[in-house]
């Protein structure tokens, strides 16, 4: 093992004790019963129709956090890169600051944002955009919206990063070569970043798939993900195979996500 | 430039590693420290009137974790081996399941001689809890909707349509809205409507459409009546609508004909948890007259100290129920999990 291999030994050791260890007793409790081993818990949960439109909203709502948390972090992240001196300070400030904030006293400022009375419902009054208000608490919106509020400082930086690096000149030779705005976004800009996006992506997804606190305060009870179904398994049915059975579901799909945008991003990084 | 060589940097992380997960330990041993755990609920009346009395009165540092009922039996389960709270003030379905679980050491009169001024019904299973004080449960509601609620079917109107929620069964205070329409959809009487579970279930289907949400915190919900964002919060209680009343907040709780519920508001000493004999001195100061009498009258809540006049009025003419906290705890989970399958959109 050489010297810089063992500065990694903190941290993995802290993984191993903190994250893998209580994992693998996780995944041991979702398929042992009185009887031994077995997928019971499994079979039981995958047969629930609850547990599938629970299984479906999840990812749903975790899509759309991260398809709106790109839409909006895309031309920001380039904004980013343009920004000279003070305009950066100010541009990463405002991206981190917020995370500092709980999300409990986010969600209170949702809440009126939201309500019916709420500044959005009457400036789209104002706008002639609706006639009455509308109900927007509790809903899967609202959810979107603040889910990707939250999460957007993880799909700004790494897109940053990417663009920050991006060599000007490239989408200015293909402009020499005549190709137009829109050819040279697709086809010269757009791949160059897709490693940033990717990165982002996956971040974004994995946290939103996995958020418990945001759900719960912005849309209650009545449309439960499956962070919710695991606290209330272990805290309240008290029932452990069958919270260790969804954690392990919700873990298979958040590897499947960081597996896959692995494979993505280093297949684009090797075609470029 | 500073080196370092393996072994120092092993020896070095091995020590950052123990100091780290030592630390709270070593905190914890401090002698005046008391971890009590307890509902989101109390923080207000915890901090302005426990921790300073417990100061004063007995030397205790108290820490407090507020959280649900359920959460606090889980914390305690999970510490079995090694537990760090001392004293738990949670629900009495919970204290159920956690003298099942063989959590609790019973409060006695020698250790706690203020056991002996309480109501004969407020010691549970031979002292293994108490209840301290109790606040009354019924409908909260914002004035400038309505000037009160006269009956629970207020909630079922076809003018409360999205003007409604209501706490789910993973919180005590859910219990309430379940016995209502199990009275209100059986026709019986309290005392046998709390067995008619399935009445109950259809009763709540029709509420449905009147629903705003479900809530398992209850202080956004809350929050959202005050707003004006909803008319009706079923189940809340005594403790927390009527001091936000009293600071000028447009709501009020009612008490329906129908009737009322007494909250089930017990305090209990962890088997095994630190500092035995400050805890036992914790639970007699909260079950004496002084601390009952603030609380009482901070909280809108009735004291079970028999000594105490202090305290919540309850409503005139109208029923208080009580219902049958074993039956609850031992089908609490089908509940939930019956509860959450119908309410889901």
């Amino acid at each position: 093992m050489n010297r810089i291999t063992l500065l990694a030994v903190p941290a993995l050791g802290f993984l191993a004790i903190l994250y893998a260890l209580p994992l693998l007793m996780l995944l041991a409790k979702s398929v042992s019963t009185a009887d031994g081993l077995s997928l019971a818990e499994y079979r039981s949960f995958f047969a629930d129709e609850h547990n599938m439109r629970v299984i479906w909203r999840t990812l749903r709502v975790a899509a759309l956090t991260t398809l709106l948390a790109l839409v909006i972090a895309y031309p920001t992240a380039f904004a980013m890169s343009r920004a000279k001196g003070p305009w950066l300070t100010v541009y990463l400030v405002a991206m981190v600051l917020p995370m500092s904030l709980g999300v409990v006293v986010k969600a209170f400022a949702w809440s009126i944002l939201f309500r019916a009375n709420g500044a959005l419902n009457d400036a789209l009054q104002w706008l002639g955009l609706i006639e009455r208000p509308v109900r927007m608490l509790f809903t899967e919106t609202a959810l979107v919206v603040g889910a990707a509020n939250v999460f957007l400082p993880f799909m700004v930086l790494p897109i940053y990063a990417v663009v920050r690096q991006l060599d000007a000149r490239l989408p200015e030779a293909a402009a020499s070569l005549g190709a137009t705005p829109m050819f040279r976004f697709f086809n010269v800009t757009l791949p160059l970043t897709l490693p940033g996006v990717v990165a982002g992506s996956a971040f974004t997804f994995s946290l939103a798939v996995s958020m418990y606190v945001i759900p719960s305060l912005i849309v209650g009870e009545r449309q439960q993900t499956m962070s919710m179904l695991i606290a209330r398994s272990f805290l309240y049915l008290r029932n452990e195979p069958l919270g260790s059975t969804i954690s392990a579901v919700l873990l298979a799909i958040a590897v499947a996500v960081v597996v896959l945008s692995s494979i993505a991003a280093r297949r684009l990084g090797a075609r470029q | 430039m500073t080196t370092f060589t393996r072994r120092s940097l092993l020896k070095t992380s091995a020590l950052a590693a123990a100091g780290t997960l030592a630390t709270p330990a070593l905190l914890r041993a401090q002698s005046t420290e008391l971890v009590i755990g307890c509902a989101g609920s109390h923080t207000a009346w915890m901090e302005a009137i426990v921790i300073p009395h417990m100061k004063a009165a007995i030397g205790a540092d108290i820490l407090f974790e507020g959280t649900k009922s359920s959460v606090n039996l889980e914390k305690m389960a999970s510490n079995k081996d090694a537990p760090y709270l001392s004293v738990v003030q949670m629900d009495d379905p919970v204290m159920i399941q956690a003298v099942e679980a063989d959590l609790l050491t019973p409060i006695s009169e020698e250790a706690v001689p203020n056991r002996a001024d309480l109501r004969p019904d407020a010691v549970h299973m031979e002292g293994m809890w108490c209840n301290y004080v109790q606040p009354w449960a019924g409908v909260a509601y914002n004035t400038d909707f309505a000037d009160g609620v006269p009956s629970w079917e207020a909630l079922w109107a076809p003018e409360a349509a999205g003007q409604v929620i209501i706490p789910s069964l993973q919180n005590t205070e859910g219990m309430w809205t379940l016995f209502v329409a199990a009275m209100l959809g059986s026709g019986k009487p309290f005392s046998e409507a709390q067995y008619e579970i399935d009445a109950a279930f259809a009763k709540l289907e029709e509420l449905k459409p009147n629903l705003l949400s479900v809530y398992s915190t209850m202080s956004q919900a809350f929050n959202l009546l005050e707003q004006g964002e909803i008319s009706m919060l079923a189940g809340n209680f005594s403790s927390y609508t009527l001091p936000r009343k009293a600071e000028g907040v447009p709501v009020d709780l009612a008490a329906p004909k129908e009737g009322i519920f007494a909250m089930p508001s017990g305090i209990c000493l962890v088997k095994g948890g630190p500092n035995p004999e400050l805890a036992a001195a914790y639970v007699n100061e909260m079950l004496g007259a002084k601390m009952q009498a603030e609380i009482a009258d901070f909280a809108s809540s009735v004291p079970a100290n028999t000594t105490v006049t202090a305290g919540a009025v309850i409503p005139e003419g109208v029923q208080i129920y009580s219902p049958d906290w074993a039956f609850v705890a031992a089908n609490r989970r089908d509940w939930i999990e019956r509860f959450d399958k119908l309410m889901a959109l």
